[in-house]
């Protein structure tokens, strides 16, 4: 991929061996979310405590992009309360943009992702389990 | 190297061929989702709206002459394509898609009954699916599938079987509950497998059944004969023969143009309107309310004369070489998984894979690199590809443009996709 060599190593690494890989038995939310374009999919599965992420799995069966990005957020987000992770989550989206510049500080770990912003038909595979992430947020507010 | 006289000839045609993608010289390997466009077909476009632009069919100065009889010779020149005796049984419309909502809406929705079935195959595009998926579900009727045959890679994998065919026939007469339609792809758009649709028309036929052919595969590929197949309903697209977006075909024969209701409702489409009902204009004008896509028309013709140039069998037998060419490959690598017939026969210049264990996208994206452009995902047959138990495919699909080596390209950029992701 045209992407600096450590950040493509740094993908492979996370798309190899995910972080957080799998299903948790007893979720307290769980979502699923759907790439209609190449039919990828993927499971995101919660545990809370008092509105904190205590553990997270995710299921994917997707590409390489797909997985390393679900693989690096659930490192991001364990411990956090899902009203921050889904925050961290829009403010990923906006980082996605064109328009774009920057990358915040605290989406660092994710810039080898955001490196790839400019294959535009990636940020699907980008965003897939952090959709998942904001379904999960939803569904905790109703 | 084999000659191909037809690449060296057409490659010149074709200004987009010219362009490089990331250094590298364009290989453009996605000709089923779409074909580039000669000089030809762009030059028609152009001439149109700097000579002859203004609608059909309502105005009588200079023009708008010009425009009807531009509109009007097209649809002769598709008839004359595909083997219609008479251009009125040619309705345009945007395309493969738009033709086939067309016959759901106009003809099988006002028909079909709850205790009546539709006939599709597991390897149908969305397009040829959905539609039906939405009729059936409308009037509570069944849809039913005519599956492929396995083991995909086989000799007689990822094939129609005729057998098959006549005993769900047979089956739907002894139930009483009988089809409808039968709605078929006159070729794979993942598989590449041609289907024999004369056979398949015949079968149909004999048992009362009318048939729609999908041909937007087909109709860049091979010779089509909608009189010798003696098919109810034929689709297909201009972008997809090397003609513009946003053009596409609808074939009927008479029979079936006068049991159709009128599609959307509008100017060029009436015969008369009143307060409060209307007549309809005759066929082909009464399924094709609004202004035509009258530029699309003369590009389309274009196309049709472009192709006619070089000979459908001819291209027909360049692609057969490409194809022949890319299997031979194949056999060479133990970790390509090949969907569909394995050998030639019965096959067309499409052709999907997988290298195993590497996401179809990620291929796709390595090969981009190499200036290499193939189509990833599932190519809009998710009921097919779940039958084969996968998400998605990689495919290449040939143009009349394409030449050996670029396949070979395509097989060493490869190495960079497993140097990548299984090292």
């Amino acid at each position: 991929m045209n992407t600096p060599t450590i950040y493509r190593d740094l993908l492979l690494e996370h798309a190899r061996h995910p972080k957080n890989s799998g299903r948790l038995e007893s979720p307290d939310l769980q979502a699923s979310a759907f790439n209609p374009l190449c039919g990828d999919e993927l499971e995101l599965t919660l545990s809370l405590s008092a509105g904190t992420i205590q553990d997270c799995k995710t299921q994917v069966r997707g590409c390489s992009i797909c997985q390393a990005s679900a693989s690096m957020m659930s490192e991001m987000i364990l411990a956090k309360t899902l009203k921050d992770a889904a925050k961290t989550s829009q403010i990923f989206t906006e980082s996605l943009s064109k328009e774009a510049e920057e990358i915040p500080e605290s989406l660092e770990l994710l810039r080898p992702l955001i490196a790839l912003k400019t294959h535009r038909s990636r940020i699907k595979c980008m965003k897939l389990a952090w959709d998942a992430l904001e379904d999960c947020a939803r569904q905790n507010e109703t | 190297m084999q000659n191909f006289p037809l690449t060296v000839k057409a490659r010149e045609d074709f200004p987009l061929l010219k362009r490089k993608i990331h250094g590298h010289p364009l290989a453009y390997l996605d000709n089923a989702a779409t074909t580039q466009k000669p000089n030809c077909v762009i030059d028609a476009l152009v001439r149109f709206y700097e000579n002859h632009n203004s609608n059909v069919s309502r105005g009588v100065y200079t023009l708008a002459e010009e425009a009807t009889e531009i509109y009007e010779e097209g649809r002769e020149s598709v008839a004359k394509f595909i083997g219609a005796n008479d251009s009125g049984k040619i309705i345009f419309t945007r395309g493969t898609t738009e033709s086939i909502n067309l016959v759901a809406a106009a003809w099988a929705q006002p028909k079909l009954k709850t205790d009546e079935r539709i006939l599709v195959t597991e390897m149908e595009h969305h397009s040829n699916l959905v539609p039906w998926q939405m009729v059936a579900q409308k009037a509570g009727a069944e849809l039913v599938y005519w599956p492929i045959t396995p083991e995909t890679g086989s000799s007689d994998g990822g094939r129609l079987d005729l057998q098959k065919l006549d005993e769900l026939l047979a089956d739907s007469v002894k139930r009483k509950r009988s089809f409808r339609l039968l709605a078929v792809s006159a070729v794979s758009n993942v598989l590449g497998t041609v289907n024999p649709i004369a056979e398949i028309i015949e079968l149909a036929h004999a048992r009362g059944v009318p048939v729609l052919v999908d041909a937007a595969q087909a109709v860049a590929r091979m010779p089509i004969d909608v009189s010798g197949w003696d098919c109810d309903f034929l689709a297909f697209s201009g972008h997809k023969i090397y003609g513009p977006t946003g053009i596409g075909v609808l074939y009927a024969k008479n029979e079936r143009l006068e049991e159709m209701l009128p599609f959307q409702g509008g100017g060029g489409m009436i015969r008369q309107v009143g307060r409060q009902t209307s007549t309809w204009a005759d066929a082909p004008q009464k399924f094709e309310a609004g202004t035509p896509p009258v530029a699309e028309v003369s590009g389309l013709a274009a196309a049709i004369k472009y192709l006619r140039n070089f000979g459908m069998q001819e291209i027909q037998r360049h692609e057969y070489e490409l194809t022949t060419h890319a299997l031979k490959r194949f056999a060479e690598f133990e970790d390509l998984e090949l969907y569909g017939p394995p050998e030639t026969i019965e096959r067309c210049g499409v052709v999907s894979f997988n290298l195993r264990n590497v996401h179809p996208h990620d291929v796709a994206q390595v090969l981009d690199e190499s200036g290499i452009a193939v189509r990833a995902g599932h190519h809009c047959t998710q009921v097919l590809h779940k039958r084969f138990g996968i998400a998605a495919s990689v495919r290449m699909s040939f143009g009349l443009y394409n030449e050996i080596p670029e396949i070979d390209r395509l097989f060493s950029a490869l190495d960079q996709a497993r140097e990548i992701f299984l090292k």
